[in-house]
């Protein structure tokens, strides 16, 4: 088999310049492919990271139903427990417990229906970057303080600073009326106008007093900076709540879906791009090959008359298009790996994308995701689709007459 | 509370007008309506808001003057007892004495649940609307013991702030609307109101009992029972002010 080998090898090397040529088009395709994935991936990542960062969490766990229909008796009793259990059990100290509602908020001027959330300080500052962006006073001081703090634009909009009072109105989780009037101690501006215009957090203690919720919330939520590993952390949650039937955990693609189908659709549109480019040099290629075919034919045929089969002649030019392909798929791996390598380090600033990344918490610097996928599978890609090419000239030699072949020029 | 008024406006409908078959499907609502306005009442009611796993029930009195004010105020459970609400027009306030503040309700909320229960805040102020912003028209006649029934079909005018794509009333003779649907813009049933223990008071008929059900969720309803009711007592000037929201008596 080996002869057969260095038959493939020599083959390929009798037209030096054409070869060269062939795998340097291949070669840049692939580089082309390994770098803009890796970057595609890597946008990705930073774009999940962003989002889930500003507040949805990595991972939530919640009562079933409760994401469909988050209705306030949709509750997890001794919410503050099981998310120091959790705490423990994992080592992992960014889960937090919130409980969510809505509420009439109101300053002296004007009124605004927003969400509430009651947070755990300390832990919240560990899963959401809320509590980091406070540009005016501070957040809050524990987890039963009578205080809130607001988002940028709903403080705007109720014309109110640091320091005053609102009043909050509400229904708690037994029907009743739930009222209060706090100290806004904080304003924050996380950089999602949604909920910079819509979101109020309270201490979780106070919350529960206010609404009646006693020791109930609704959600533990979950972050880690290592997005990959979301299904990992999901698992090792699932194994910790397993005694309770009545609970699920929900990863950001379930809470966030608009991330994820943004993403698919962006992938996508992506792969229909690689996919030209992908069949362009598909098509150099099988020119190539189905040159050096036709120009052999009298060489095949001195080949069939000597006993080859034909069968082992296809094979030989499959050989050929295999070697050709992957020594130009290594050099342009690892010009592609070496550039992106280079962007790893350094990253790569886009002007004027400030507005898109800021949609999705990103920063405007950019880096390639460095993995098996974002390397290996561009050139994947090139390869099926070459080897598929070189098929049809290896399929031409089973049509040969030994002597009329040799006739030929 | 402001639903009792509502529902009030719509079913409270006393009246010996005689409606015979050409009486337009929107003078049937209208003075249905009319009838009901300039009247002042008094009751004392108990609203249950029912849940598959648990159930609410509030007392209330209200205080209603014509169709465009009255006043709604909680008398138990304790805990939530003197919280009011005051409807003026298409405006709205509503009074706590745990903050003892009153807060306008900004138009904005005016789809979101009253006192989580199945009406909205929506479903009171706007029996106006009924009349202006919406095209009339009787899609069915039938008579029942000299009484004759019609169903109403009501659809919003283009440019109406409703979130309705039409409404179906069924409305005796009497004025009494045993049935008021609520159908979305694409004609699916969304919510249904009926009346029933019509009852003849001060020479006008009453349902006094009155039940909100969403269609997807039959056993979730909000129910109204009223227990007392009086009509052209004498109103105290300020009764429909925001002093007497925050003072109750």
């Amino acid at each position: 088999m080996s002869t057969n080998w260095r038959f493939a090898w020599r083959n390929i090397w009798r037209h030096p310049r054409r070869t060269i040529l062939t795998m340097l088009a291949i070669a840049f395709g692939a580089a082309l492919l390994v770098f803009s994935i890796g970057f595609q991936l890597g946008q990705y990542d930073l774009m999940i990271k962003g989002s889930v960062s500003i507040y949805e969490g990595l991972i939530q766990i919640q009562k079933k139903g409760y994401l469909d229909e988050p209705k306030v008796r949709s509750s997890i009793n001794n919410i503050q427990l099981l998310a120091k259990k959790l705490r423990n059990k994992t080592s992992i100290d960014s889960i937090t417990a919130r409980a969510n509602g809505f509420a009439l908020i109101s300053s002296e001027k004007r009124s605004y229906g927003t969400l509430i959330t009651g947070v755990e300080p300390a832990y919240e500052k560990l899963v959401s970057i809320i509590p980091g962006t406070i540009n005016e006073g501070q957040y809050l001081s524990s987890d039963s303080a009578r205080e809130m703090v607001i988002g940028e634009s709903l403080a705007r909009n109720l014309q109110i600073k640091i320091g005053d009072e609102l009043t909050l109105m509400g229904n708690g989780r037994d029907g009743s009326i739930a009222a209060t009037i706090m100290p806004v101690t904080g304003i924050y501006k996380s950089g999602s106008k949604e909920l910079d215009r819509n979101l109020v957090q309270i201490p979780i203690q106070t919350f529960q007093e206010i609404f009646s919720m006693g020791s109930h919330g609704h959600a533990i939520v979950f972050y880690h900076d290592n997005v990959k590993n979301d299904f990992a952390f999901k698992q090792q949650l699932n194994q910790l709540i397993t005694d309770r039937k009545d609970l699920v955990t929900l990863s950001w693609d379930e809470l966030q879906p608009g991330i994820k189908q943004m993403i698919e659709l962006d992938y996508s549109s992506g792969w229909l791009m690689y996919l030209v480019l992908v069949a362009i040099i598909t098509f150099s290629i099988l020119n190539t090959f189905l040159m050096s075919v036709l120009e052999r034919t009298r060489e095949f045929g001195i080949m069939l008359a000597l006993g080859y089969k034909p069968f082992n002649i296809g094979k030989l030019v499959l050989l050929e298009a295999f070697l050709l392909t992957i020594f130009a798929l290594i050099l342009g791996t690892l010009i592609g790996l070496a550039i992106n390598l280079y962007f790893y380090h350094n990253g790569l600033t886009f002007e004027g994308m400030e507005e898109v990344a800021s949609m999705y918490n990103m920063p405007s610097t950019l880096y390639p995701q460095i993995s098996f996928e974002s390397i290996l599978i561009g050139p994947l890609v090139i390869f099926i689709f070459t080897i598929i090419s070189a098929i049809y000239p290896a399929m031409k030699i089973r049509k040969l007459q030994p002597v009329e072949a040799m006739r030929k020029i | 509370m402001k639903s009792a008024l509502t529902i009030l406006s719509f079913f409270f409908l006393a009246s010996s007008a005689q409606a015979d078959d050409s009486v337009s499907a929107k003078a049937i609502i209208k003075s249905a309506i009319d009838n009901y306005r300039g009247v002042n009442s008094y009751s004392e009611a108990t609203m249950t808001i029912h849940r598959p796993e648990w159930e609410r029930v509030m007392s209330m009195k209200a205080w209603t003057e014509g169709l465009d004010k009255s006043l709604v105020r909680i008398t138990a459970p304790k805990k939530d007892k003197n919280n009011g609400t005051l409807l003026i027009d298409n405006n709205m306030w509503s009074y706590s004495p745990k903050i003892n503040r009153v807060i306008k309700i900004p138009s904005s909320m005016s789809n979101q649940s009253w006192m989580g229960s199945d009406f909205s805040n929506n479903d009171i102020a706007r029996a106006d609307d009924l009349i202006d912003k919406y095209t009339h028209s009787i899609v069915e006649t039938s008579e029942k013991n000299g009484i004759t029934q019609y169903i109403i079909q009501s659809v919003p005018h283009e440019d109406a702030p409703v979130v309705w794509g039409k409404e179906l009333l069924t409305i005796d003779s009497r004025y009494i609307v045993h049935k008021h649907e609520f159908y979305d813009q694409d004609n699916k049933l969304i919510k249904t109101m009926t009346g029933s223990d019509t009852k003849l008071i001060d020479d006008k008929y009453v349902s006094l009992r009155q039940r909100m059900q969403k269609s997807d969720k039959p056993d979730e309803w909000t129910e109204f029972e009223t227990q007392t009711i009086k009509f052209n007592i004498p109103m105290k000037e300020n009764t429909f002010t925001l002093y007497r929201l925050q003072n109750p008596r």
